[in-house]
């Protein structure tokens, strides 16, 4: 009786400690991972600078020869540097982007492989496997908008005129509402299977409605109105103003209570969503189907 | 003891293998249908932040510094123009280094190359299905964005589709390359991410490449992609060419056997030390 007893109970033992080091040997995996492959280095590199560079090339095309077509836009803009106030909105752009496809298909890239069924099996807080997903993500992140500012400061002489750390307060003040939307696709993923083209419906949205190259005033009032409920919105107004307007940290303050109250919301949501599936998956027996 | 092949390939098993690698696509395509909504929408929504910066840069709806550039204040036209040549751009690049890819994280490439059909064959045969996707929903892009943004095409239909044929041909050659080297890589997606990105901006996808900076002109020059999509513009929407219309047309059909004889020299021999280094189905 007692051997049989012993079949049944669980011959993990999860604690503290054991979560931690299932978080650790996940952000372990993600890291030889992603230095499997060589050309993340060339990403790194490039990318900061080409997608920013096809937004910039087009506006020199529109400022014209004689640079009549730039005076209007530092009109209408208030903007002294056009290419600065291009390459903040499209580095929020990337980085939401970036988020999306690596945290949000992280687990179907699990699912793809066949591992996550096995994974799923182990006795580990199984939020870990988005969370270990997280901490390789985010620092690679900041190498890249760092390499972003050395490359635009450089090559096109792009100089701050306000505060690096307030633009570095901005950036963590945001990261709750980037991942927590990375998060809720990650479930949503899992659930619908192919998922790229919400993908491409989200990241649009903050393409078109953000105003990454122009100000979100020239929209008609109805995309205003849209524009006022996606965070990154708040991310771009408050890093434009941070970097190049020389803003305070109280003029800062209306985009920072938006960026967090979304980090809640978004928070919640990812969480929720992820208990959802989890539950779905167990009494559907779907975790491992492609 | 003499080896004898089993398989007899003829020109007729060729197709027809072609025709079975096109219509398996066909299928998974049209099995994810919101790939195909994205297909259309995704185009409009690159080229919506250029609208409306567009706008900052307009006085009374005019931009008259582009038009200095190009002949034309009719931005959105030009970029439409070059938004439609850059979907088929980008269907051979991704249809034949990206299908490899598929292939061998799917684990079957190993497989499928033992088959006896040319390699080439089931390069190519992977994008068919997605030139002509690419044909449908660039037609009704093509549509929704003239409605939204306005479309003006003023000169010769014809013609400017007769050119793009060279263009996208020449472009297999590309394609084979970069399929070698992704024989050689493994992981594609950056690689085609950024080279089609780089050879689509720097020939003038979105804007006339005379204003590019001084330095880099001379790199827009020396990709065939440019004379392009000037002459299709120039053909379609009469802008002002960087040299004359026929001879940007003879540049394409001389573009196009260079790159096909070179693109499938390179994939054969890349392919040939795949197989020597036995790494084909490593990814």
């Amino acid at each position: 009786m007692r051997s049989e007893m012993s079949i049944f109970s669980s011959l993990g033992k999860p604690g503290i400690l054991s979560e931690i080091q299932a978080f650790i040997a996940i952000t372990r995996r993600e890291w030889t991972i992603f230095r499997r492959y060589p050309s993340w280095i060339i990403a790194l590199l490039i990318w900061p600078l080409i997608f920013p560079m096809m937004y910039i090339l087009t506006g020199r095309a529109l400022s014209g020869p004689d640079g009549s077509g730039l005076a209007v836009f530092t009109k209408t803009t208030g903007a002294t540097d056009f290419i600065g106030y291009i390459v903040i909105g499209t580095t929020v752009w990337m980085w939401q982007n970036i988020v999306l496809w690596d945290v949000g298909f992280s687990l179907r890239n699990e699912q793809m492989r066949g591992t996550l069924e096995s994974n799923w099996l182990s006795p580990t807080w199984r939020f870990s496997y988005l969370l270990g997903h997280t901490g390789p993500q985010i620092i690679s992140m900041a190498m890249f908008v760092l390499i972003t500012a050395v490359e635009f400061g450089l090559l096109f002489g792009v100089k701050l005129h306000g505060s690096i750390w307030l633009a570095a307060l901005v950036m963590i003040f945001s990261i709750p509402a980037v991942y927590g939307l990375g998060f809720a696709f990650a479930s949503l993923v899992i659930t619908l299977k192919e998922a790229s083209a919400f993908v491409f419906l989200v990241r649009g949205l903050v393409m078109i409605f953000c105003g990454i190259t122009f100000p979100i005033s020239l929209l008609p009032g109805w995309m205003q109105s849209v524009a006022t409920w996606l965070p990154q919105t708040y991310m771009i107004h408050a890093m434009r103003a941070a970097a190049f307007e020389n803003a305070s940290l109280t003029d800062l303050w209306p985009d920072l209570k938006a960026l967090i109250l979304f980090g809640i919301f978004w928070l919640t949501i990812g969480y929720l969503l992820f208990t959802w599936m989890e539950r779905r998956a167990r009494q559907s027996g779907a975790i491992g189907q492609y | 003891m003499q080896t004898k092949l089993l398989s007899r390939p003829t020109f007729a098993t060729q197709l027809r293998a072609l025709f079975v690698i096109a219509r398996k696509d066909w299928k998974v395509f049209w099995r994810y249908p919101l790939n195909a909504i994205s297909n259309v929408f995704q185009p409009i929504i690159w080229v919506t932040p250029i609208y409306f910066m567009g706008k900052a840069f307009s006085t009374n709806g005019q931009a008259t510094g582009f038009a200095a550039y190009s002949g034309t204040g009719d931005y959105m036209s030009f970029i439409l123009v070059g938004t439609v040549l850059s979907n088929f751009i980008l269907t051979v690049f991704w249809g034949m280094g990206n299908a490899l890819k598929e292939d061998m994280d799917a684990g079957v490439l190993e497989s499928n190359w033992l088959t006896p059909v040319s390699r080439l064959l089931i390069l190519v045969g992977r994008t068919l299905t997605s030139l002509l996707t690419t044909a449908i929903t660039s037609l009704v892009m093509l549509v929704i964005a003239a409605a939204l943004f306005g479309f003006r095409p003023t000169g010769n239909t014809v013609a400017a589709f007769l050119t793009t044929i060279p263009m996208l041909l020449g472009l297999y050659g590309f394609g084979f390359a970069f399929a070698a080297i992704v024989l050689i890589m493994r992981d594609a997606n950056t690689m085609i991410d950024v080279s089609s990105f780089l050879v689509q901006g720097l020939s003038g996808a979105n804007f006339p490449v005379r204003s590019l900076p001084y330095w880099l002109i001379p790199i827009s020059l020396m990709l065939p992609l440019t004379y392009g999509f000037d002459a299709v513009r120039g053909w379609l929407l009469q802008t002002s060419t960087l040299l004359p219309l026929r001879t940007e047309v003879l540049l394409l059909i001389v573009f196009m056997f260079v790159t096909l004889w070179l693109g499938a020299w390179v994939f054969y021999r890349v392919e040939r030390r795949v197989r020597t280094l036995g790494t084909l189905g490593q990814h």
